[in-house]
């Protein structure tokens, strides 16, 4: 169902998109939302694209404001109606998905929605990533951006009223041919009816694009396929290699690239350093913050950079991250640091001072990589004083078009993205470090499209990571158990600050999932302490909730047995008042069979997180074979995400995120050690495997809640779930993640000491 | 010069003897579904079949591949007909999809072996990485290939 060809021959290459975007909409001046494009003119729709070469990348006519009315998009050519849809003749409908696709499934899921409205059936749609980069494409909240499991909740209703606004345009010319009312024109399965006469979309489409479009047409969907596990367009392509990623790009005399980064943070080279090319090479190029080699493949790219030892200049304090330096910092900042106040209800500290029983605990969690299967990549075609066109593999589009006309000069119109199917993106393509760096070397060999690739090393000791964090947290009972106070002080470096967030103000990233949370505590009070390590931190899948939610639930388990509660009861209390948050806690006790002893040898942790408009509840059922190691057998999750747009996408979403989640919970962390990375590879970043994966159930609650996301919120319940059972079985608390750190190691296959 | 027989089809490659048979297939024969993810035979997204075998291509000396049959996820079928193609699509198994060429070659390896194999024998086989996390989907659609009950 999908387009996407295979490349074995150069000169071929699978155009994801073949639309030029114009200055104006990328300025932010037209942002719209729905199919505000009326004229249309007849075109080709532009053949195969400028991979050959004439770097134009614009496959389609433009109207005067910059909107395409015809375009080939992956070889299909059609007729807009409406921004969102190309309808061909042959009565295939196109919708343009303004996420990015990094096997959360949203191609499909936003198609669903515009599908619905417009009266199609499934097996006529496909699906193209939207022009990179115009805002006519963006939704209102990220604006093209793909993360914080925001695209479903941006896009779904404007997506339904585009649906059902081009549904509406077309049966207005089916009664300007046909005659009868608009009334009576049935639309269904891609086709209008009224007057005793029929036509197909495709014959209606030319015209139905110079209609105007109704402001605010009927929304008459009703479940045919918003809610409905329908199959995904882009999987096919994922099963015989044909689906094209970043890394996969092959361009007509393209060469290749390797990096080689600062072995020490923060290092940069000097201007003056201009490296001579290695044998069997095309060129060594100096980009400030790496040294890169260009040659005729990858491996002797990056064998011949690796052979390059420039001397790199340190800033400041390079060598100070360091992972026994941070965390010395940590706790001098925890017991003395000045706190920015995220959350006041109260006197916490009063209360907790004055309470009957005082708890107190300090929890702490390592940085962590990405460690998407597909390391870093992007190619770029330079045409001096002509054009930049761009194919990546990233979640931020925009950001990657102001990426070229900051380093190019040349204006937004002479750039063309294409954003590639994403091996992975975990919120590691949201930073566009990697395209400045490929969009610097295409410089240096003007003309020549260039694949720079990361080496494995290089992604992993040059990320963004998931920052450390040291929590302390205070709980006051009373004499009966209840909670009379919760407090939690947060030192964790800011994520923000790197995009202009002051360090004088709370990073929101930073106690995402820590306030808020739906329990009725009398008293509470939420402290951030900045810590100022210069690691580089960055978005990691659920981001603060993926620590904060361990903090708050391990804690909040910690005193229910403190109170001599059964947890799951004692969150039922503190819920009575949060009827939604309840009922998903119910669902997920239940799905695990909570109220039944497990069997003999395992224990039963529960959690539940509040984030990205959703709720989940998640049981974990463990064992412990032996000391110090530990079976997770089960998890049992429960997710209120509002509308389920595709229910089975939704629980891969959960799964995806539980296995993760529960990798990372056992062995993954990264530490530092005088200015550098430790661990380069994933024979030293253990990630979960098929043998260690529990099984996992997903239940998903409907009771007409808002749009939630759902990309991110299977994440932050695994560790403290997992960690809750283990106390539960053993006695023994986990305050530290991950578990296992000295079982970090993953081999080829078997042999992993757990 | 190396003469290879890539999915059925001769390639006469002009490498030195040492380049890894994954760049060989993605750079040069221009074979881009067999992924790189480590290059230190960890990870298993570069997973090819050499005769028949299941071997890490990353680690693989194109020097060391002249003479065998080699099978990438481009030739597991001509038209995404093999039955694990069908079973993967119908448990609509890929997230990202980037470890799923290798999985799928693992997965052949697996049931050529052993056509029915147990749930620990699956376990043991696919010992490649998911960062996605598609292994309970694998598994289901190894055993729905192999028809046996889920
Ligand atoms: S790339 Fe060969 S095992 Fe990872
Ligand atoms: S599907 Fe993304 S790595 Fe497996």
């Amino acid at each position: 169902m999908t387009i996407h060809q295979n490349a074995p021959d150069p000169t071929t290459v699978s155009r994801r998109t073949l639309i030029g975007q114009g200055a104006a909409a990328f300025a932010g001046l037209a942002i719209g939302f729905g199919p505000e494009m009326a004229a249309a003119k007849k075109g080709s729709g532009g053949g195969s694209g400028s991979g050959s070469g004439s770097g134009s990348g614009s496959g389609g006519t433009t109207t005067p404001t910059g909107t395409p009315t015809t375009a080939n998009v992956g070889g299909l050519v059609g007729t807009y109606v409406g921004n969102w849809l190309l309808i061909g003749a042959d009565n295939t409908v196109t919708i343009l998905c303004g996420s990015q696709e990094m096997g959360q499934g949203i191609m499909t899921g936003l198609a669903q929605v515009v599908a619905e409205e417009l009266m199609v059936d499934w097996n006529q749609v496909k699906v193209e990533h939207a022009p990179a980069g115009n805002f006519t494409y963006a939704d209102p909240a990220m604006r093209g951006v793909t993360g914080g499991s925001m695209s479903m909740r941006g896009y779904y209703q404007g997506l339904r009223v585009a649906g059902a606004k081009a549904r509406e345009m077309l049966k207005m010319v089916a009664v300007a041919r046909f005659g009868g009312s608009l009334g009576n024109a049935v639309a269904a399965s891609g086709t209008v009816s009224v007057n005793g006469q029929t036509a197909t979309y495709g014959a209606l489409a030319a015209a139905a694009a110079q209609q105007t479009p109704p402001s605010s047409p009927a929304l008459i969907g009703n479940g045919r396929l918003i809610g409905r596990s329908v199959a995904r367009t882009d999987i096919p392509a994922k099963v015989d290699g044909s689906a094209v990623f970043g890394i996969d790009v092959r361009l007509p005399g393209m060469v290749y690239a390797a990096v080689k980064h600062s072995p020490v943070h923060g290092g940069t080279l000097s201007p003056t350093y201009s490296p001579a090319t290695p044998s069997g090479t095309l060129k060594a190029v100096n980009i400030g913050t790496a040294v890169a080699v260009v040659a005729t493949n990858t491996w002797a790219a990056k064998n011949a950079v690796a052979r390059l030892t420039p001397s790199w200049i340190l800033p400041v304090g390079a060598t100070d991250i360091d992972s026994a330096k941070i965390d010395a910092t940590a706790q001098t900042l925890m017991a003395s640091g000045t706190p920015l106040n995220a959350e006041l209800l109260g006197d916490a500290e009063g209360s907790w001072a004055g309470s009957p029983k005082r708890l107190e605990m300090t929890y702490a969690a390592p940085f962590m990589a990405h460690a998407t299967l597909e390391p870093m990549a992007c190619t770029v075609l330079y045409t001096p004083g002509q054009s930049c066109e761009v194919w990546a593999s990233t979640q931020a589009p925009p950001s990657v078009v102001g990426v070229v006309t900051k380093l190019t000069g040349l204006p937004a119109t002479a750039v063309v993205v294409h954003p590639m199917f994403m091996g992975g993106g975990m919120g590691r393509k949201f930073e566009t470090d990697f395209v400045t760096e490929a969009v610097k070397i295409a410089m240096a060999v003007p003309g020549k499209p260039v694949k720079l690739t990361w080496t494995r090393e290089e992604d992993m000791t040059h990320d963004f990571y998931r920052p450390m964090a040291l929590s302390r947290v205070r709980i006051g009972l009373d004499a009966n158990g209840q909670p009379t106070s919760w407090s939690n002080r947060i030192v964790t470096p800011s994520i923000l600050l790197r995009f202009g967030v002051p360090g004088t103000m709370v990073d929101s990233q930073a106690v995402d999932g820590a306030i808020g949370l739906p329990y009725a505590f009398p008293s509470k009070r939420v402290d951030y302490v900045r810590h100022t390590t210069t690691a580089p931190v960055g978005f990691w899948r659920s981001v603060g909730h993926s620590y904060n939610t361990f903090v708050v639930e391990s804690a909040i388990d910690e005193a229910a047995l403190a109170a001599g509660v059964d947890p799951l009861l004692f969150r039922q209390r503190l819920l009575a008042a949060s009827p939604r948050h309840l009922a998903v806690l119910n669902a997920a006790a239940a799905l695990a069979g909570w109220g039944t002893p497990p069997p003999a040898g395992r224990a039963r942790g529960i959690a539940m997180t509040i984030g990205f408009g959703s709720i989940v509840a998640q049981v974990a059922e463990i064992s412990a074979p032996t000391t110090g190691a530990l079976t997770v057998h089960r998890i049992s999750c429960a997710i209120d995400c509002g509308i389920a747009v595709n229910p089975d996408q939704v629980t891969a979403q959960m799964e995806g995120g539980i296995i993760q989640a529960l990798g990372a919970a056992m062995w993954s962390r990264i530490t530092f050690a005088a200015g550098r990375t430790v661990q380069r590879n994933y024979n030293n970043y253990r990630m979960l495997k098929m043998r260690e994966t529990p099984q996992i159930a997903v239940t998903i609650v409907q009771q007409g809640s808002p749009i939630g996301g759902v990309g991110e919120p299977g994440v932050p319940c695994v560790a403290p779930a997992v960690a809750n059972a283990y106390a539960k079985l053993t006695g023994t608390r986990f305050r530290s993640l991950p578990f296992f750190p000295n079982a970090g190691t993953m081999g080829e296959d078997e042999g992993e000491d757990d | 010069m190396y003469n290879l027989t890539i999915n059925g089809k001769s390639y006469s490659v002009d490498v030195p003897a040492s380049m890894p048979l994954l760049w060989v297939l993605r750079d040069v024969v221009g074979l881009t579904g067999t992924k790189y993810g480590c290059g230190i035979e960890v990870c298993g997204a570069c997973t090819v079949l050499v005769n028949g075998e299941p071997e890490r291509s990353c680690d693989m000396e194109v020097k060391e591949a002249v003479g065998k049959q080699i099978t990438t996820v481009e030739g597991l079928s001509p038209n995404r007909s093999h039955t694990l193609q069908l079973a993967w699509i119908a448990k609509q198994v890929p997230q990202c999809g980037y470890c799923q060429s290798g999985m799928l070659m693992k997965a052949a390896a697996l049931l050529r072996q052993t056509p029915k194999p147990t749930d620990a024998q699956i376990d043991a086989a696919m010992s490649n990485v998911c960062a996605c996390g598609t292994y309970p989907r694998i598994k289901a659609a190894i055993k729905a290939a192999a028809g046996i009950a889920a």
